[in-house]
């Protein structure tokens, strides 16, 4: 039982041990999670997902600079400016930039009105949710449309059927891939985690009722649960999703925290924290928890990768945000109204596998890295 | 065991219950009714007068409050009625016989081929364990499990029906269907079901294989297959007789849990090859407001998700001497 070090000393840290000899024949052990650690880096495949992962992460926080027709950074009128950061909200934009009515167009109104402006440019100027019209940029030809907009000098990935960049929707998509992932497990893991726990805990007719919940929530079809769900908004947008996919797929999470609960409440340092009179909630999170939370992990990640499967899924078959929406499903779904368009199905198609792949693999690396009787199989 | 079952029974009817008031509350509470999504098809222009409205949403029966309507629903349910299609003008169990076909045609066939190609790769990779023709073929099946279904169904398209014009692009038979032969129709369905039936397959493929692996490798470790290897047995023999059929118990408990699956079908793939299925009529019925076939089949898929369940616990015990029922 690996798991109940954690308990009693949380940082790692060496007992307190009586001054003499004893004290240096002892070494440190390591803590459960540095041991989790170690056995999940010697795991090829796992350690390359999580670096895609932390690549995919990378590419969300920086879209703006990777892919947009908003300058980075910006010296206008005297003034620093960021515009770019008005993709992540739109509020963010300076509104010096409305008042100048710059209207989106920002190289040749940044010329025309402040001429020793200086600006430092996306990567790719390209904009995710508008096509580029002729002129735009200096000697920059606007977006083809429909079939001729293959994979370009100017467009890597293509463009859509409205001259839209695929290369700029796909990188700002992946802010939804990596947001839909981690809020949606969020929200579930905190349902699932506290479902699990009381029924764990407690017992009884607690029990009872809450393992009915969860087997009611596991009988209804998620897509059919999820269809029902979104239908009764009237807005739907990507946030909508995030919650109602978290508020169905906690069941899986509740199921393995209760079994774990149930197992570790018959162990000595539980009735020795009731003994001291420590309530139960404090017990369940504070002394419980922690001890449970490695087996609760794998289906959290296992979580993640399916949640960004439905929200794509959901956006393919026109349940999800209206547009403008980059998300990769949308995308997909436009390739096929028109199966020519070839880079509007592969490349979209091939980001969602990788992601879903690079989170199951790293839940696998997770499973094999924090599951004691797997741990003494590999000797 | 026989009042474990009963038991068990009288604990689903209870869930059925509360699964179909919620969904029943959920869909009546959308925007939208089944008389309103079915004139914006006809003519956006066209406006409906109040009485109009009164009158068709009476003879719907959805003149009354939500929680009235379901008690309606349940005591015709319980006389075996399911009601009527209100889009389609039919009754909702001739609908569900007339879908079952298509949607067991991919599900049956996807699952023996399956079970043929999944027990042979599992027993190769134990045999084989750690070798690297073992090591490549489980990361591919690995990625194959992680490849989501309609991205592959979409990419298959693409290779093979718009690049090759080998398989046709999407729906079940051909223009012409009617004017073959008995056996012209078979192979024109064939073909058609070629591409579903694949992205059906490839993903319980990797699982099953992995599945039997695993189980493989906790029963190869036992005394008894050392045993039998000691007293000079072939590979062949050891694997199949003595490993395999003790790992029979997990997979039997998976038949169980697949039985669901079995019938409903896959909403995404069949609404990617508009393949006529079950999947495809719950999707349409969601989108029509076609309330009395969105409960109808939320009842069958409740029903059999639960049955599958109960039918799991049972072959368990079954199958398994040392497992009892009746003290869980």
């Amino acid at each position: 039982m690996t798991g109940e070090q954690n308990v009693i000393d949380p940082e790692g840290e060496p007992a307190p041990t009586p001054a003499g000899p004893l004290h240096a024949v002892v070494p440190k052990s390591p803590g459960f999670w540095k041991e989790a650690w170690r056995r999940f880096r010697t795991r090829k495949l796992a350690m390359v997902a999580l670096a895609f992962v932390v690549l995919l992460a990378l590419i969300a926080i920086f879209s703006p600079a990777i892919a947009g027709t908003k300058p980075v950074v910006v010296k206008y009128k005297g003034n620093l400016y960021f515009p770019a950061l008005a993709y992540f909200n739109g509020s963010w934009e300076n509104p010096v930039f409305a008042k100048d009515k710059f209207r989106k167009r920002y190289p040749k109104n940044l010329e025309e009105k402040d001429p020793d402006h200086w600006a430092i440019w996306p990567l790719s100027f390209n904009d995710p949710y508008r096509r580029v019209q002729d002129g735009e940029w200096p000697d920059r030809s606007g977006n083809p449309t429909q079939i001729d907009g293959q994979p370009s000098r100017l467009n890597w990935l293509g463009t859509d059927q409205q001259g839209v960049d695929v290369f700029a929707q796909m990188v700002h998509g992946s802010r939804i891939a990596l947001l839909v992932g981690f809020v949606s497990m969020g929200i579930a893991s905190v349902i699932g985690v506290v479902v699990g726990a009381l029924a764990g805990y407690f017992g009884g007719w607690v029990d009872t009722l809450l393992s009915r919940v969860i087997e009611v929530v596991l009988c209804i079809p998620t897509l059919v649960l999820i269809l029902a769900l979104l239908a009764i908004i009237e807005q739907v947008t990507i946030w909508h999703m995030m919650a109602i996919i978290g508020a169905t797929r906690w069941t899986s999470i509740a199921r393995l925290t209760r079994a774990e609960f149930l197992k570790l409440k018959q162990m000595d340092f539980v009735a020795a924290a009731r003994a001291t009179g420590i309530g139960p909630i404090r017990i369940m999170f504070k002394y419980l928890l922690p001890n449970a939370l490695a087996p609760v992990l794998v289906p959290i990640t296992f979580g993640i990768a399916s949640a960004i499967l439905i929200e794509s899924s959901l956006s393919f078959l026109g349940f999800g945000a209206p547009p403008p929406n980059p998300s990769w499903g949308t995308l997909l779904s436009a390739g096929r109204s028109n199966y020519q368009l070839w880079w509007l199905i592969v490349f979209p198609g091939t980001a969602i596998f990788l992601a879903v792949l690079a989170y199951n693999l790293i839940g696998e690396g997770l499973q094999e890295a924090t599951d004691p009787r797997l741990r003494d199989a590999d000797g | 065991m026989l009042s474990y079952i009963v038991r068990r029974l009288g604990i689903g009817l209870i869930t059925l219950t509360l699964i179909t008031f919620i969904i029943y509350a959920l869909i009546r509470n959308m925007p939208g009714s089944p008389v309103t999504q079915e004139l914006s098809q006809l003519d956006p222009g066209k406006a409906i007068s109040q009485e109009d409205y009164e009158r068709i949403m009476k003879s719907y029966g959805l003149d009354k409050p939500w929680y009235i309507a379901y008690g309606i629903w349940v005591k015709n349910v319980a006389v075996g009625d399911l009601g009527r299609s209100f889009s389609r003008k039919r009754p909702v169990t001739q609908l569900v016989v007339e879908r079952v076909g298509p949607t067991l045609l991919l599900s049956v066939s996807s699952l023996l081929l399956t079970y043929l190609l999944s027990i042979p790769l599992g027993l190769a990779a134990t045999a084989r364990a750690g070798s690297i023709e073992e090591r490549t073929g489980s990361t591919i099946l690995y990625m194959l499990y992680s490849f989501p279904s309609f991205v592959a169904a979409l990419f298959l398209q693409l290779q093979f029906a718009v690049r090759m014009g080998w398989l046709p692009l999407f729906g079940m038979v051909s223009d012409n269907y009617d004017s073959l032969s008995a056996f012209g129709k078979a192979t024109d369905i064939f073909w058609h079901a070629l591409l579903p039936v694949t992205c059906y397959t490839y993903g319980s493929l990797a699982y099953y294989s992995r599945f039997i692996r695993a189980n493989m490798q906790e029963v190869i470790r036992q005394d008894y297959i050392r045993t039998a290897r000691a007293k000079g047995l072939g590979p062949i023999r050891v694997l199949w007789h003595h490993a395999f059929r003790n790992t029979l118990i997990p997979l039997v408990t998976l038949i169980g849990l697949t039985l669901p699956t079995l019938l409903s079908g896959s909403i995404i793939i069949e609404q990617i090859f508009t393949w006529p299925g079950m999947g495809r009529l719950f999707f349409e019925s969601i989108r029509e407001r076609d309330y009395p076939t969105i409960m109808g089949l939320t009842l069958m898929f409740s029903i059999l998700t639960l049955a599958g369940q109960l039918l799991a616990d049972v072959l368990y015990a079954v199958v398994d001497p040392r497992v009892r029922l009746e003290d869980k």
